[in-house]
């Protein structure tokens, strides 16, 4: 069952990705995007990751997106210029291409680690996935949340500053 | 008081120190200050110098000699050279004209210079520090520090010819003698590590004189004639020999003591005293011997016939020092060491007086000239006459000088000139044909030296634009000085009257110890057991030839000799006499029926030129060669060529920036691309 | 039950490739951008199974920083692209190639 819905989700998460890359008018791309999250978030949630599917809506899908059709909007943007295509692209696709073997022969060929961490199923089914995250979170790993919300408001402070019109 | 002999360089020193640093200040204060601190140092000098001769004459015959080491200077592997001082006859009579006849020149350029515009404090300098060059040069105790002397007289020589450098033509006289000289120096050098290498392979490093004297005899006659003559090469520079004479009568552009003093008395003198000291390494090689004193020939009768046609008065007089320094080597040449120490010794007084009497001359014509506004030459003697009766001190003692140049009996030159000459013909080392050449050189002396005297000091006046009426004498300190040394180029010779006219030859045998024979030898003492070789063999030469001589009643033939001489002499005055006094068109009409013979001996023989046209262009093309093609072309060519190539380089490198960051990326891919590739091997290896 | 992990994997690299190939094409300065969001989508997908594969959360927590900080950068980086707008009146990124030789 699991790989059924394993193959559908990722062949359309793929299927999308492609026409995102590939759809010439950017708004139709933007929503490609959208689509392609949605399953993305699915294939989160096959992984037993509540959590972390729920984040992929709200932030990528959500926020995220909408920052992309805000400035499209704003832009006022439809189709993209045409041009002639460099030869650096041409290079670069064929390098691509061939990070891309190697990556299959590296990554997927070879098998995985075998070191266990103490995070069971078992465990999870008991607590709920929150719970566990949020005490490893909140011991361990304090010092990247805190340093992420500093992040955050760096972007945000930021964002606001460049984007500013100059006042008369 | 013989260790104080370090006395005698040091006031010079301490002259030049205060001078040097002082006297621009001195020349707003007071000028006079930097008259006595300069003529004070060389008289203090001077007087150290008696008393040490004094004190020297006290001692017996064969114990004249004592060393003084001052320091050690260099210490180096085997190199060991110490600044250390001699004190023996040779050394001590060279000092004494050096610092006699250098400070009546110190006070005389007192008078000669308070013409100049300031900078008179640098004059001064320098010549103290000629002295000091000078007098390290004649009281060392080994050859490198006469060679330290030796260059330091040429500097000096150098700094003073070029006095007013703002005229170019000093400069480049000045230029011509320091490089003509280091020509000489270079030979000298190359003399010196010959004989300190051949000496060092028989384990002996040293080139203090009495070591090197004690061992020279192990030296191969080879080695040893190798030596000599390189060393020889020095003095011809140092002292004006052919080939290299040519800066002398350049350096006339100096001013008139510099020429009195470094070109007539002292520096040029330095070369006789060199090979003088290495008597004892002469005499191991006839051969060499034989070379001096030919070339000590030729230039004597060389230069006496350029002196015989120019007009300038300071010309005349170089070419005639050039002339004389040809006699002194030539009786080096034949073994007469002591005669040509005489030689120099009288040549020092009369020259310098007839140096000093011209620097009158010149002086009054200057401020005659100056006061009629005129540019006349004050140099050319075609613009004087009848300078007899407007100067009569400097006349009566330029007359004794020219007796005593002239050989005239009586006079200081005539003994020494004759000792010379009766050596060139009897001396084993001697050849008819060397006295020959040496007596026709003598008669050409006395013409041109009485017709320089005729030409300035007597007839009418030529002086042009009226300037005579404001020709007098000079000031004091410019005329005591020339009654000095007239008294003493009349008198000195009296010191060594020779055997044949009942004399005791007081200085030959005062100088005898030094030059290793008779019954003082000084050296017997320094090196304890002296092989036979060469001493033996220059006792043989001087006992045979001297005493021999004496004894065995070639008497006559001395007799002769000197009549001969006395009479070419006076004939010389006769003619000159009789050109420039009673038929005074005889000079212009053999000028005009021998043009060609005028003209090369009034351009000296094209000598110049012909430096110019075989030694000096080919050396400049070369060297421009070496400028354009080595130097610009090849070592510029390398270093700008490598930088070509790093902007070609980076020329190429350039386009990867292309200012587009999808290209950028494409880089980023190809760096993990290689990445993962080393990842995967490393993993798999 | 058989895990299968090694397709997620393979998931994640196929969409990787497909992110990368689209920032380098793209000309629009807006796409290249939410390729790069395709890349990072990626990079998670495969942190997620490896954190599931060993049992352990950091694989999560990596995940979780790479939202924030690809939220961050979402909103520096358009507004960035609002004042290039501003500036050259085109998003073409081939337009700013100031900084060529």
């Amino acid at each position: 069952m699991e790989l059924i819905i394993l193959l559908l989700c990722g062949g359309l998460t793929i299927i999308a990705s492609l026409l995102v890359i590939f759809t010439r008018n950017t708004v139709h791309s933007a929503l490609w995007m959208v689509t392609s999250f949605f399953f993305m978030a699915v294939l989160y949630l096959l992984l037993r990751a509540e959590f972390i599917a729920i984040l992929q809506i709200i932030v990528y899908a959500g926020a995220i997106m909408m920052f992309v059709i805000y400035a499209i909007m704003m832009l006022n943007l439809r189709q993209e210029e045409q041009g002639p295509v460099r030869k650096t692209k041409v290079v670069g696709v064929v390098l691509l291409l061939v990070l891309f073997l190697e990556l299959m022969v590296v990554g997927v060929g070879r098998g995985l680690l075998a070191i266990k961490g103490p995070v069971t199923d078992q465990l999870m089914a008991k607590f709920g996935h929150v719970a566990v995250l949020s005490n490893f979170l909140f011991s361990d790993y304090v010092l990247p949340f805190e340093l992420a919300s500093i992040l955050l408001t760096a972007g945000v402070v930021g964002a606001v500053v460049l984007a500013k019109q100059k006042s008369e | 008081m013989f260790d104080k002999v370090w006395l005698i360089p040091i006031f010079p020193i301490i002259g030049v120190l205060v001078n040097g640093l002082l006297g621009r200040r001195f020349e707003k204060i007071n000028k006079s200050i930097i008259h006595w601190v300069a003529c004070g140092a060389v008289a203090l000098s001077f007087i150290v110098t008696c008393i040490l001769f004094f004190q020297m004459l006290g001692l017996p015959a064969d114990q004249r000699l004592y060393e003084f080491t001052w320091f050690k200077w260099i210490n180096s592997g085997v190199l060991h050279s110490y600044v250390a001082y001699q004190i023996d006859p040779l050394s001590m009579m060279m000092c004494l004209f050096v610092t006699g006849v250098g400070f009546l020149i110190h006070v005389y350029s007192i008078g000669y210079m308070s013409t100049e515009e300031g900078r008179e404090y640098r004059f001064f300098t320098y010549l103290n520090l000629f002295m000091f060059a000078m007098i390290n040069l004649v009281l060392a105790n080994n050859y490198l520090l006469l060679f330290l002397g030796w260059e330091g007289v040429g500097l000096c020589s150098y700094l003073l010819i070029g006095f007013w450098f703002s005229e170019e033509a000093n400069a480049i006289a000045g230029k011509k003698a320091f490089i003509t000289n280091r020509i000489g120096d270079f030979g000298f050098i190359l003399g010196l590590l010959l004989l300190y290498t051949s000496l060092g392979k028989h384990g002996i490093w040293t080139l203090q004189f009495s070591e090197v004297f004690t061992h020279v005899h192990l030296l191969s006659p080879q080695v040893a004639t190798a030596v000599c003559l390189l060393l020889f090469v020095g003095c011809t520079a140092k002292s004006a020999q052919i080939p290299l004479y040519v800066w002398l009568p350049d350096a006339m552009a100096g001013p008139t003591p510099v020429s009195a003093l470094i070109h007539a008395a002292t520096m040029v003198t330095s070369g006789v005293y060199m090979v003088a000291r290495s008597n004892i390494l002469y005499s191991m090689s006839p051969f060499a011997m034989g070379v001096v004193a030919t070339f000590g020939a030729l230039t004597a009768l060389f230069a006496a016939s350029i002196g015989l046609v120019q007009n300038d008065i300071k010309k005349v007089l170089a070419y005639s020092t050039v002339s004389q320094l040809g006699y002194m080597f030539l009786g080096l040449g034949v073994g007469a060491y002591a005669a040509g120490m005489f030689h120099v010794l009288t040549h020092a007084f009369f020259k310098a007086l007839l140096f000093l009497g011209s620097g009158a001359v010149i002086h009054s014509m200057h401020q005659g000239l100056h006061k009629v506004h005129s540019h006349a030459d004050a140099q050319d003697m075609r613009n004087m006459g009848g300078l007899k009766s407007k100067t009569p001190i400097t006349y009566v003692t330029f007359l004794i000088g020219t007796l005593a140049i002239a050989g005239i009996p009586g006079f200081s030159g005539f003994f020494s000139k004759d000792e010379i000459l009766w050596k060139a013909y009897s001396s084993p080392h001697g050849h008819f044909l060397l006295w020959l050449i040496g007596a026709i050189a003598a008669g050409m002396t006395a013409f041109y030296m009485f017709r320089l005297v005729f030409m300035t000091f007597f007839n009418e006046s030529r002086v042009p634009d009226g300037a005579d009426e404001h020709l007098h004498e000079c000031p004091k300190t410019m005329t005591v000085p020339l009654m000095v040394l007239a008294f003493f180029a009349a008198v000195a010779g009296y010191l060594g009257v020779p055997h044949a006219l009942g004399g005791s030859n007081r200085i030959h045998h005062f100088l005898d110890p030094v030059m290793g024979i008779g019954p003082g030898k000084l050296l017997h003492k320094a090196g304890g057991t002296i092989a036979h070789g060469a001493h033996a063999a220059a006792e043989a030469v001087h006992g045979a030839g001297m005493h021999h001589a004496a004894e065995h009643g070639s008497m006559f033939a001395e007799y002769l000799l000197m009549a001969i001489s006395v009479t070419i002499a006076l004939l010389g005055i006769f003619l000159a006499y009789t050109m420039y006094i009673k038929k005074r068109d005889i000079p212009e009409k053999l000028a005009n029926s021998y043009p060609f013979l005028y003209r090369l001996l009034l351009n000296k023989w094209y000598v110049d030129e012909l430096y110019e046209l075989t030694v000096i262009k080919p050396l400049h093309g070369f060297s421009v060669l070496l400028w354009k093609g080595v130097d610009v072309a090849i070592i510029d060519g390398i270093i700008n060529g490598v930088a070509r190539i790093v902007g070609w380089f980076s020329g190429v490198v350039r386009y990867i920036q292309s200012g587009y960051v999808q290209s950028y990326a494409v880089s980023v891919v190809l760096g993990t691309v290689v990445l993962v590739i080393y990842y995967f091997i490393r993993a798999i290896s | 039950m058989v895990a299968y992990h090694n397709l997620y994997l393979a998931l994640a690299v196929v969409l990787f490739t497909i992110g990368a190939i689209g920032a380098i094409t793209r000309r629009n300065a807006i796409v290249v951008f939410m390729c790069i969001e395709i890349m990072l989508g990626a990079v998670n997908l495969a942190f997620i199974t490896f954190s599931r594969a060993n049992q352990s959360v950091e694989g999560i927590f990596m995940v979780m920083f790479i939202m924030a900080v690809a939220a961050a950068e979402a909103a520096v980086g358009l507004a960035i692209f609002v004042l290039m707008y501003r500036k050259r009146g085109t998003i073409n990124v081939e337009s700013l190639n100031l900084m060529k030789w």
